[in-house]
């Protein structure tokens, strides 16, 4: 608790003390130190303050760059060419000016979650005050706010706190992006090291953000068993009132669903939502439904389900008004944001708006205030829904047949496909009525839209595709399991066992969206194979969808086939986007736990803590947006190693280890003080892989770390070679590399390896205390 | 996998986590269904084993009709110089662990319990006897376990051969037990210890004996020994017990010596009978913690499964951070529930006598174990939710730890004091200089003051009193 100016008069007080007149008692700032964990060595770091951890960590895995592009293009001295070694007119080189552009997305996915969480807790302070308690698990869990302790020093217990917190990220990125002008930081190094800040900073606010809206709108808190959550537009009820919530800011919704259920209008209404806003509208209101992540914006606003489409904030697709104007569904922008050019009518008549939405005089408006959203929302919908109910959407299918052929074969449709899908071949069988190719593109297409943009011709290859698929897309019902929350203190504890014993051989994060054809399938099926092997299994917002999207052979979705602990074979959705600190503080929870280190203001011990000793991975699959680099950026920074996809080369660089230079795996054993090789575990900080098989594998070998057990490693060594074998149809070559004595050989696999082991002249080594900092190097004690 | 090439199925430990449903199992083999089954690990003499034997007796797999369920037993015979009978448990419970690693074929619980099933897959491709699962079984014992020497195995369906086993099997589990529950720490020259745990809290030793379970309730004294035996260099490894230094509080001069020495000096001293003073230290995965309650001079216990709060207002996490990291707490102490079954649980300090309040799950598991004297005396969430109430029922019970209660009784209450502390804190700090003005029985008088202080930071004032 912090409180700052306040000040006191009393002009005349008696009391059995003493007797005060005309007291005037200013103090600017009251600290609640009643906290008695010591403060670590670094709270509140400023730019370099952690600049020695980052340095430590960006020379073991140090940047690989690939350029998307050659040119810098940020003033106005250039464009500047930087190839072949080239500096521009400032000075700059490819290293640094890639380094500057992975500075600059860091910034601007921090400041989105950090607006996001400001936009939240003042909404909230402004209506329940500063004091109102956080609550994000009752008694189970103790730490409630891992990720702010450790990197500002405070442990917030009201929305107040909250407020403190935000000012200090606040502050940082505003640093952190002037950082990018012209003529400033001139080292790729450094760069780095600012956008490994900018990852802390983003994962504090996230963290602010996502424990305001549990503690107040009452999410579920730290719940394995969060409702399941009706998935996919076939679960929606067509003949109701659709209201249409997309984006990631749940505040405009909870406008919306209050005002139903005040109503007694909530079992009346269908309130469905796309992206983050979908997960977070189910966590207040478990009859909310899920329709789908990110990337089908598209699909399902041009399909025509919503009687109402209301737009918040981040990833929300430019064109969503347009698309939303086009099938007659009024536009409610909701947030500061995302204005899109609309008229402010926060202050007019609620009734007012309504009528001019309904007779169609505007086609949207901009309302910031979430109440008026929310009455706006349910009377328009109800009002609409009859009139709307009657329209149709999509072409018929004899109309496609006659539209495709007006095709003129110019093949600028595949030209501008990200994922160069056959369309032309699709449009040109449509004309001869078959239709079986454009079906197939409906599995395929991630609904970009940039086909009709390319066509001379301006046919809608998009509604064309959705008419074909119409019908699977109306069988689309699945389960998502609402958002849990954090992780128990009482969960970690109950896992350290089995993770020490190796029965859990690591804890696998996917995040982010599946942007990517049968992206989802991919998700779901790295899921499935992880969870079958007993590893933990965590995911959050796009992810979470696609994880609950497919079905096993006995018609179970991921969710009702595996439980949602944090335990072995678990399968966890934390919650949206900004509940992505839960998974990080699950990890900084463990060194808290297990090995009791202080978390206050402590980053660098903890990361380095995390970095040797748990074995997490994030895999974010799919391309994605900015958000996507800082919430990575978050988890380098703690030392835990991300993999993404293919379209994950476009984020310009990647962090790697290299396995063929043995000082580059040594670490200090703490006990002696001694250098020990431990071998590349984990090989790689960041790296792209082409094809899920790649990334099972990767992952399987990205869980080991230099502390395990010999147990917790031969049971970890057994995932990766059976993995391997599977995939790539042999033993892995650098097998040896992990090894460190006879017992961190697979029980069953004892003779081909003890073989391999000889032939390759291996040596015994031994289980380090593992570390990169030397301060930690421990003193017999006498 | 060139160990199982003769194998007609996958063997690794992927397996492990394996279901097998009903409709696709081939034979189940045990289970619920059946009445009598077993399974049971047997040290003989190096002679009396013929290395690598595997017998069937009764119809093999491929001979059992599909879909059915059928009586079965396991008997491995192990021989090797260094083993003794105090390992059988030990290897028995490997069989569980292999038999999982089989593709297709599952195994559940253990001894008088068990309940596998085949299935139908593995079947077709070709695991169609007990021949192949006996070869799994061989080399995986000879594999892991270095000291065995010799082993034999014999799978039995006959269902006249396996009740004639049954019983024999039912009365060996039993003396086992029996002797386990009765060896004695005093009786033995060995205890062992695990630093598994050190892996992420470096600076926690377990120590292992008879009567002490690792904290985390997967290690006995028996499983220690195996291990040791098997790796001396591994995590587990055996301690000299040493000398006696203080029976009651179950001190040992070698203990202390490898606490030292594997803490690297953090833990000098440990005592293993007792919460208090030098306790023994608690890692992270304890299953249950004590935990003193000063008001009654009596102990709480609180496992991990139990929600909400405990009687002293704490939940388990709570409690279990207060217990962590491998420190010396007083009064607090990570524990195994099986140690609530030993003896020397807590003997220093009363024992049972001295438990006033457990979980009524915990109090259900080890009720057997408690004296039946004390045992309607202590409390669970369902009497007392709240010390007060606690008071009351153990007053009511008269539970042992009232008679400590009258000499504190007679003490002066406490409140007087308390009172004098609110008052300070009630006065703000007031000088710029960060100069407190403490109150305590004078008069101040401050006339037109005007205070201004860059910061006040408040701090919370500890209760000498409870140390």
């Amino acid at each position: 608790m912090t409180t700052k100016n306040v000040r006191v008069k009393i002009d005349e007080l008696k009391t059995n003390l003493g007797l005060i007149k005309n007291l005037d008692l200013s103090v600017g700032k009251i600290v609640d130190d009643s906290w008695t964990e010591p403060m670590g060595p670094t709270p509140m770091p400023g730019l370099t303050t952690l600049r020695d951890w980052d340095m430590t960590l960006l020379n073991k895995y140090k940047p690989f760059y690939m350029p998307d592009c050659d040119l810098c293009c940020l003033c106005t001295y250039g464009k500047c060419d930087l190839t072949a070694g080239k500096r521009g007119a400032c000075g700059l080189n490819i290293a640094d000016q890639s380094s500057r552009i992975v500075l600059i997305a860091c910034c601007i996915g921090a400041a989105t979650h950090n607006g996001h969480a400001r936009h939240v807790v003042d909404h909230l302070i402004e209506k329940y005050g500063r004091r109102y308690p956080l609550d994000i698990g009752g008694l189970n869990v103790k730490v409630e706010a891992p990720v702010t302790r450790l990197v500002t020093g405070v442990r917030p217990q009201t929305l107040g706190d909250l407020d403190e917190v935000l000012t200090y990220c606040e502050s940082q990125i505003t640093h952190l992006l002037s950082v990018a002008h012209t003529g400033q930081e001139s080292s790729n190094l450094d760069f780095e090291s600012k956008a490994l800040h900018a990852g802390r900073i983003d994962q504090v606010g996230m963290e602010v953000a996502d424990i305001a809206q549990v503690s107040v709108f009452d999410f579920p808190k730290a719940d394995p068993e969060a409702p399941l959550i009706k998935m996919g537009i076939g679960t929606v009820d067509q003949s109701k009132p659709v209201i249409m919530c997309i984006g990631h800011n749940v505040v405009p919704s909870v406008g919306i669903i209050d005002y139903m259920k005040e109503q007694k209008l909530d079992d009346k209404m269908e309130v469905v939502g796309l992206c983050c806003t979908a997960i977070d509208n189910t966590r207040y209101f478990d009859r909310a439904k899920i329709v789908g992540p990110i990337s089908w914006e598209l699909r399902f606003i041009r399909g025509g389900f919503a009687d109402v489409v209301v737009l918040d904030e981040q990833c929300v697709r430019t064109d969503a008004s347009l698309e939303a104007e086009r099938v007659k569904a009024p536009v409610i922008a909701a947030s500061e944001k995302n204005c899109i050019g609309y008229k402010n009518r926060t202050n007019d008549p609620a009734d007012q708006i309504v009528e001019d939405l309904v007779s169609g005089k505007v086609p949207g408006v901009l309302i910031l205030d979430p109440e008026k959203v929310g009455e706006v929302a349910v009377k328009v919908a109800n009002r609409v829904a009859p009139i709307r109910k009657k329209m149709k959407s999509l072409p018929e299918i004899e109309e496609i047949k006659e539209l495709a052929k007006k095709c003129r074969n110019c093949n600028m449709c595949q030209r501008s496909c990200p994922q160069d899908l056959s369309i032309p071949k699709a449009i040109k069988a449509a004309a001869e009525g078959n239709y079986a190719p454009l079906a197939d593109l409906y599995e395929e297409c991630i609904g970009c839209g940039r086909c009709e943009e390319a066509c001379p011709v301006k046919l809608e290859i998009h509604s064309f595709i959705l008419k074909i698929g119409e019908k699977n897309m109306l069988e689309e019902t699945n389960y998502c399991r609402s958002g849990r929350g954090a992780i128990q203190d009482v969960e970690i504890r109950s896992v350290g066992g089995p993770i020490v014993l190796g029965e859990i051989p690591g804890i696998v994060a996917l995040v982010g969206c599946a942007n990517y054809p049968h992206g989802g399938k991919d998700v779901y099926d790295i899921c499935r194979e992880f969870a079958l092997r007993r590893f933990i299994v965590v995911t959050s917002g796009c992810s979470a969808m696609s994880a609950g999207s497919y079905r096993n052979e006995e018609g179970k979705t991921l969710y009702e086939e595996f439980p949602g602990g944090f335990e072995a074979g678990g399968v966890l959705n934390v919650g949206s986007c900004v509940s992505n600190p839960h998974i990080a503080g699950a990890a900084i929870k463990v060194a808290n736990i297990f090995a009791k280190r202080n978390l206050r203001g402590n980053y660098e011990e903890i990361a380095d803590y995390i970095h040797n000793r748990v074995g997490a991975v994030g895999l974010a699959w799919g391309a994605y947006s900015q958000k996507a680099a800082s919430i990575a950026s978050g988890f380098w920074s703690l030392g835990v190693p991300v993999l993404v996809g293919p379209h994950g080369s476009k984020y310009r660089r990647m962090l790697l280890g290299r396995e063929d230079k043995p000082d580059n795996w040594e670490v200090y054993d703490a006990r002696t003080g001694d250098k020990v090789n431990v071998g590349p575990a984990p090989e790689h900080l960041f790296q792209t892989v082409e094809t899920p098989q790649e990334a099972m594998v990767t992952i399987a070998k990205l869980c080991i770390r230099p502390n395990d057990t010999w147990k917790g490693r031969s049971i970890k060594l057994s995932h990766y070679i059976d993995l391997h074998k599977r995939h790539y149809g042999l033993m892995p070559p650098d097998i040896d590399r992990f090894i460190r004595t006879p017992a961190d050989i697979p029980m069953t696999m004892k003779d081909e390896i003890t073989a391999l082991l000889k032939a390759k002249g291996w040596k015994e080594s031994i289980i380090p205390d593992p570390t990169l900092l030397p301060r930690m190097i421990r003193k017999t004690k006498e | 996998m060139s160990m199982f090439k003769d194998i007609p199925v996958e063997v690794g430990v992927i397996y492990e986590g394996e279901r097998i449903r009903r409709n696709d199992m081939q034979v189940e083999l045990g289970g619920p269904t059946v009445k009598e089954k077993f399974e049971l690990a047997k040290v003989r003499p190096m002679d009396a084993i013929e290395d690598g034997k595997i017998t069937i007796i009764g119809p093999d797999l491929k001979d059992i009709k599909e879909g059915s369920a059928v009586p079965f037993g396991i008997l491995v015979e192990a021989a090797g110089p260094t083993l003794d009978q105090g390992l059988e448990g030990v290897i028995e419970r490997r069989i569980h662990g292999y038999l999982n690693y089989i593709e297709g074929f599952m195994h559940l619980n253990q001894r008088y319990d068990i309940w596998m099933r085949l299935g139908k897959k593995a079947f077709q491709k070709g695991l169609n006897s007990f021949e192949p699962i006996g070869k799994v079984l061989y080399r995986l014992f000879k594999s892991e376990l270095s000291i065995i020497e010799k082993v034999q195995i014999t799978f039995i369906t006959d269902p006249a051969k396996i009740n004639e086993m049954y019983s024999a099997a039912v009365a060996d589990y039993e003396a086992r037990d029996a002797k386990a529950r009765g060896l004695k720490d005093e009786e033995v020259d060995k205890f062992y210890g695990c630093v598994l745990c050190q892996s992420f809290a470096p600076s926690h030793v377990c120590v292992i004996t008879p009567q002490r379970y690792s904290n985390c309730g997967a290690i006995s004294w028996f499983d220690g020994k195996a291990s040791a035996s098997i790796d001396p260099k591994g995590p587990v490894f055996a301690i000299d017990r040493g000398e006696i230094i203080n029976a009651e509080k179950g001190e040992f001069s070698g203990v202390n010596e490898t606490v030292k020495k594997r803490t690297m000096g953090e833990v000098q001293k440990v005592w293993l009978y007792t919460a208090f003073d030098h306790p023994h230290t608690s890692c992270g995965c304890f299953e249950a913690v004590t935990f003193y309650i000063p008001e009654v001079d009596g102990f709480g216990v609180v496992n991990r499964s139990f929600k909400g709060a405990t009687v002293n207002g704490l939940p388990f996490s709570t409690i279990a951070d207060s217990a962590a990291g491998g420190r010396q707490v007083d009064g607090f102490h990570g524990m195994s529930i099986e140690y609530m079954r030993s003896k020397k649980f807590f003997a220093a300090d009363g024992g049972w006598n001295r438990v006033v309040w457990l979980p009524k799950e915990v109090k259900e598991r080890v009720k057997d174990f408690i004296p039946a004297d004390v045992v309607d005396k202590i409390a669970t969430e369902e009497n007392a939710t709240n010390v007060e109430d606690l008071q009351a029922f153990l007053k009511e019970k008269n539970h042992p730890v009232v008679a400590s209660w009258v000499a504190e009784e007679t003490e002066p209450a406490a409140e007087a004091e308390e009172a004098q502390v609110v008052e300070g804190q009630m006065m703000p700090v007031m000088t710029a200089s960060s100069l407190p003005i403490m109150a305590g029985g004078f008069k101040i008088i401050l006339k037109d003051a005007k205070i201004y202080a860059n910061k006040v930071i408040i701090k919370t004032v500890k209760d000498e009193k409870a140390k």
